[in-house]
């Protein structure tokens, strides 16, 4: 059905011409990257808005800075570009894993991560890998730019600390260092699948202990969430297997996740508890 | 609804377009262009049976408004595959390999497969896999698919050197 | 050994090129969205809103713009509201004051100038409806069955008795009793359920689409629509995949567009998109049943005693041949001299369930192959010895009565599959629940063994005749050739490439001069629908036998007018003469069609004189031919999360004479992956708002590139004598035992058995980690 036919949509050829356009309420637009959540979500009978805004392939927004210290990574970049960046895969492997299990070839090409940010589902399967860098969004307005910590961007199921005339345009991702990230996605196949629940972890040890440690997971709440109590009984400690059983006794008994067409709430939370171990193991 | 006008490359030939921005690549091109080789199955990306490539990259085609391909957008459909020789290759290869059935999926499996093997000219099976699993088949459980791509792929890379 | 019919043939049996495949793989292929129709109208089905109660009122809202819009209701059909179907219970659009008997289930339909326009406005029909209570699942439905059989609503009821099941537990050591169940399961042809029905001046009307079985139409609407079949004519498009989806169902679409076709004067197409199409068309039945087996201590099987109930929804449909056909697959396999098999098909309040490839097979094949492997275990065999020690051989007497005849690769089948696969040594490292040295995943390898009874149940095959055409045509390069004329429709399975090869064969001909046009009731004589795996074993054989009968026709002809009388030879496509004198099939084949106006070669299908069925009783010869096949699946599940992963699968098969190894191949591929998609994968069920819970493709999950293992198919040869080429079934015996194989394969690795299919992640660790005092 050609639901999107009617919208409105303004595409611009800069950031700042579409900084401009949602400045003002009469010409704002529902912001509008890649398509592969909107367009899905009108075809598939989501009111469509009167209006989009796009902001495919804006110049300023689609390229990977590689500063001293971290990745500053346009929101307009796809997860194919991701998948395929040597920068990516060495100062944040565990986003370009993450990248490789959203959809498959097609969206890939397509879907970016400010899209996937943006589009704030508990599922999104870029979320926890963004998370557990200790990263932050960088938002821009006609009035400038603001920078958000991303464990506090995902306020609410499908809610983002966004104003509506403001765009994502980065995000600035610490990279892991000597730190050891990993990431593990369980979907309902083993390609072009939504996720049950996933898993990625940031964790430095160093003379046996856990120097640092980020745990962030997917799909079993509102939001995608760090794991903080489990983080605070792992730093500092042995990664032990007597810790890491405890550390997944924890991880399950902290969530709180549903049951949906995709998975039962007991799966949910037990196999929250494996990607933790998953996470400990051999370190 | 806003209209867009926008010169693209479409199958090698320059195509003047106008159409509503929010209009579907997919409905653009089946039914403004008479490209009907690309296939709608699901409409919501999840298929892969309306691939084309845009500017290099695989794309579901029932996911992108035409109002964001600018000017010079480069697009292959699989009526302009055959004008490339590692196009014609994967068709032969199918036909051959008994890759084809009720043939819903092969256009655009066959898209995919020569966007993969642009990226990958000598892909393994678990690559193909991996590279073509966007594109759904119900019919023949892709083993055949895949000894066709791997077939092509050999034929390529022979011709080449 | 295998043995085989002597090869005097060429094409028969080699991997010819499919005839249609360049034109799909081109994308040059015009399937029905590629087609073009003026004047037409985009037609949207209206619908209940709720799954149960009185339909009181159907009302076009006033405030919107009506013109140019069709609302046809069933006051607006011609004739008596009814499809005939197999019980001619089911309205095609239900009427004012007449029961609702499933969500979603058509109450008019609308036709417009835009598929948006229709939608829009089929949206401002308000559908008015007194609800009552619906029983809506088949959990439900066993629930009644079990504690109140009275109440409980079966559409239709068929026992299979032999022996006498008293006597048989009585004589056994053993008894073992378990209950299996399994959800529906969507085809998902890739391409929707679509038709135009054309109205014509005369009054009839003219269908074209997505359609299986073109003669369905022609014989079931002829109450609603007031029309003869002559007046009702169906040609096929090329079919985007069907699986039985479009068998039943598109009789219904027929009737819709046709309603509304005849209201407006206007063509009217409606093709439904994705999300409608799963949400509102057949599934496969979700059965439960209950197996009761006894046997002796050295393993012999005394009695078996089935239950099995399928979920028919609303109506009945097609739902008791599909059930007849699960309960004569419910034993078929085994010998045991004492079988009772109950089948029942339940009513619920959900959309009617219909054919999909296995019809009713699969499901049974299901239960008795897990239950098979849980007896083997309960008496400390092994899977493959217990098999080869009481599968059933040429001479034993099936259920019905039936002596299996010894075109037979049962045997053949399970000792192949068995080495190919090394299996007896793969049982050996499964896990059983703790990871053996060196294993750092839970390994299972299963096995199943089955038959797939061949076209039309008994002799459904000798009533029905089955008829076909070869005759002489000229062809599109305007040089002569034949036409294959038989309703057989090209749905992906390669009908029209092995119809080609036969046809090539029977008639010494080039294949290049050989058509096969799509189906057109006009064009075609019933040679029945595309359907029970009966294709090639039976209208092949028609196909063959045509063939013949026009070879004679010509050579007759050519020895007349070129031989002076002198015996004549069709081969190699010329016409030779004693004494090595020829002429070109073209020559003779252009002065038939100048002067006789053409010819055409006809047969009519028999079966062998002594087939004998019983309707009644279910005593007798259940299938003309068996064909056979044994699956072994190995699989890995990852202790860390549950996920299973299907690492190889072996497939032997015997499916008679095969036409073309290539096709075959892909035939078997396919249904395993579909197979395999039903045992892990494809879970969809009917939600408590009375729609499919899992209607889209984001939700409903089939098999990627990536979930399918490499498989090893191999086919051993048991032709089916009597009806030359010797093909038998194979359309959907590769989708009948591949679920059980993996539950087997995950029983051995978790040393839990799951009965309930599909086998998802959730339900190993349920399994594995019950929850005390919590729901299973």
């Amino acid at each position: 059905m050609k639901t999107t036919e009617h919208i409105d949509i303004r595409c611009p050829r800069t950031l700042a011409e579409a900084l401009r356009l949602q400045a003002d309420e009469r010409t704002r637009g529902t912001l509008l990257a890649g398509g592969t959540d909107l367009m899905v979500q009108w075809a598939s009978g989501v009111p469509t808005p009167v209006r989009a805004t796009s902001v495919w392939n804006l110049p300023e927004i689609s390229a990977i800075e590689v500063c001293a210290d971290c990745l500053e990574i346009g929101a307009g970049v796809t997860h194919a570009f991701l998948v395929d960046c040597t920068q990516v895969h060495r100062h944040l492997p565990a986003l370009a894993a993450a990248a490789a299990t959203v959809g498959a070839a097609q969206i890939q090409a397509r879907g970016t991560l400010g899209g996937n940010a943006a589009n704030a589902s508990p599922a999104g399967d870029t979320a926890p890998a963004l998370l557990v860098t200790g990263g932050s969004v960088v938002l821009a307005s006609v009035s400038g730019t603001r920078e958000v910590p991303l464990d506090r961007f995902w306020t609410a199921y499908r809610r983002i600390d966004a104003r509506p005339d403001e765009i994502i345009v980065a995000f600035r991702l610490p990279k892991k260092g000597k730190a050891q990230e990993r990431f593990r996605k369980i979907g309902t196949r083993r390609a072009q699948a939504i996720s049950k629940v996933m898993a990625a972890s940031r964790i430095l040890v160093e003379k046996g202990r856990i120097q640092s440690v980020a745990i962030a997971l997917g799909s079993i709440a509102p939001t995608p969430v760090r794991l903080s109590e489990v983080e605070a009984l792992l730093a500092g400690q042995k990664p032990t297997p007597a810790l890491i059983d405890e550390a997944e006794k924890l991880a399950q008994a902290s969530v709180r996740p549903i049951a949906d067409i995709r998975s039962t709430a007991e799966y949910r939370r037990w196999a929250s508890g494996r990607l933790v171990r998953a996470a400990l193991e051999n370190l | 609804m806003s209209i867009v006008k926008r010169t693209w490359t479409v199958n090698g030939t320059s195509v003047a377009i106008r159409a509503p921005a929010g209009r579907r690549l997919l409905d653009l091109l089946r039914e403004d262009l008479g490209l009907i080789g690309s296939k709608e199955s699901c409409g919501e990306g999840e298929c892969g049976a309306c691939t084309v490539i845009i500017d290099d990259e695989p794309v579901v085609s029932c996911l992108v408004p035409v109002g964001q391909l600018p000017d010079g957008t480069d697009i292959l459909t699989i009526e302009g595959i055959e004008k490339k020789r590692a196009g014609r290759l994967l068709r032969q290869a199918y036909v051959e390999c008994g890759a084809v059935q009720c043939g819903f999926c092969i256009p655009g499996m066959v898209v995919g497969s020569y966007a993969l093997l642009r990226k990958n000219p000598r892909p393994s099976a678990q690559a193909i896999r991996a590279g073509l699993a966007g594109n759904l088949c119900r019919c023949t459980g892709y083993a055949k698919i895949i000894a066709a791509v791997k077939l092509a792929a050999a034929r390529l890379a022979g011709r080449r050197k | 050994m295998a043995k085989s019919l002597p090869r005097i043939r060429r094409l028969v049996g080699q991997p010819f090129p499919r005839v249609d495949a360049d034109g799909k793989a081109r994308g040059t292929t015009r399937y029905l969205a590629d087609r073009h129709y003026p004047g037409l109208r985009h037609g949207v089905v209206v619908r209940s809103p709720v799954p149960r109660g009185i339909l009181k009122a159907v009302v076009p809202d006033p405030d919107f713009d009506w013109t140019g819009i069709v609302l046809a209701t069933a006051k607006d059909i011609p004739g008596i509201n009814v499809v005939h179907m197999h019980d001619r219970t089911m309205p095609l659009l239900a009427e004012i004051g007449g029961e609702i008997r499933y969500r979603g289930e058509p109450v008019g339909v609308v036709a417009a100038k835009t598929p948006e326009l229709a939608a829009a406005a089929a949206a401002r029909v308000r559908v008015e409806v007194d609800e009552l209570p619906p029983l809506l699942t088949l959990q439900e439905a066993v629930a009644t069955f079990k504690s109140a059989p009275a109440r409980f609503d079966s559409m239709k009821n068929q026992d299979i008795v032999k022996g006498d099941l008293a006597h048989g537990f009585a004589a056994a050591d053993e008894i073992l009793e378990a209950e299996y169940w399994a959800g529906h399961q969507e085809q998902l042809y890739l391409e929707n359920q679509g038709l135009v029905v054309v109205p014509q001046k005369d009054g009839s009307i003219l269908a074209e689409g997505s359609i299986q079985c073109p003669y369905f139409p022609v014989h079931e609407l002829n109450d609603p629509l007031k029309l003869p079949p002559e007046k009702i004519r169906v040609r096929q498009t090329p079919i985007g995949g069907a699986f039985g989806g479009k068998e039943e169902y598109p009789t219904m679409l027929v009737g819709y567009a046709a309603v509304a076709a005849l209201k407006s004067g206007r063509p009217v197409k409606i093709a439904y998109e994705r999300h409608e199409d799963i949400l509102f068309t057949p599934k496969r039945h979700p059965v439960w049943s209950r197996y009761k087996v006894g046997f002796k201590k050295d393993g012999t099987l005394t009695a078996i005693e089935c239950d099995f109930i399928l979920d028919g929804g609303a109506y009945l449909t097609i739902s008791d041949v599909v059930m007849f056909r699960g309960i004569l697959h419910c034993a078929v396999a085994y010998r045991c001299d004492h079988v009772t098999i109950r089948g029942k098909v339940a009513r619920t309040h959900s959309v009617p369930c219909g054919a999909f490839r296995g019809f009713g097979a699969p499901q049974a094949i299901w239960g008795i192959e897990s239950h098979v492997d849980a007896i083997a275990a309960r008496l400390g065999k092994t899977p493959d010895a217990y098999r080869l020690q009481i599968h059933a051989r040429p001479g034993d007497r099936t259920p019905t009565g039936q002596i299996l005849s010894k075109e037979n690769g049962a045997t053949d089948c399970l000792r192949l599959a068995l080495r190919r696969a090394d299996f007896a040594r793969k049982l050996k490292q499964c896990s059983r629940g703790r990871l053996l040295k060196g294993q750092k995943k839970y390994y299972g390898v299963g096995l199943s063994f089955f038959a797939h009874g061949a076209a039309f149940t008994g002799d459904g095959e000798a009533k029905f005749k089955a008829k076909g055409r070869v005759e002489l045509a000229l062809l599109d390069d305007g040089r002569p050739g034949v036409d294959i004329r038989v309703s057989s429709t090209e749905m992906g399975q390669g009908v029209h490439t092995v119809f080609t090869q036969i046809a090539a064969d029977a008639l010494d001909l080039d294949p290049a001069r050989i058509r096969f046009p799509l189906a057109d009731t006009a064009l075609v004589p019933n040679s029945g629908p595309t359907v029970a795996s009966r294709t090639t074993m039976v209208v092949g054989n028609v196909v063959h036998r045509a063939a013949l009968d026009l070879k004679s026709q010509i050579e007759a002809f050519a020895a007349l007018r070129h031989f002076r009388g002198a015996a004549a030879r069709l081969r190699g496509s010329r016409l030779v003469a004693q004494g090595g004198k020829s002429v070109p099939f073209a020559k003779v084949a252009r002065e038939m069609l100048a002067e006789l106006g053409g010819a055409s070669g006809f047969f009519q299908f028999e079966l062998p004189a002594d087939i004998r069925w019983d309707q009644t009783t279910f005593k007798g010869d259940s299938y003309p031919g068996y064909s056979w096949s044994a699956n072994v699946a190995e699989i890995e599940i990852d202790p860390l999360t549950c996920e299973i992963a299907v690492k190889r699968v072996c497939a032997v098969l015997d499916i008679g004479r095969v036409v073309n190894p290539v096709t075959a191949a892909g035939q078997v591929e396919g249904g395993l992956t579909q197979a395999l998609g039903y045992a892990l994968l494809e879970k969809i069920g009917t939600g408590p708002n009375g729609l499919y819970d899992a209607a889209r493709l984001q939700t409903y999950i089939i098999p990627t590139a990536l979930d399918v293992p490499e498989f090893d198919v191999k086919f051993v040869e048991y032709p089916y004598s009597f009806a030359p080429p010797g093909a038998k079934g194979l359309g959907e015996l590769p989708m009948d035992g591949l679920a059980p194989a993996i539950a087997n394969a995950v029983a051995a690795a978790i040393g839990v058995r799951l009965r309930r299919l599909p086998i998802t992640p959730e339900a190993i660790h349920a399994a594995l980690h019950p929850v005390s005092g919590g729901a299973p």
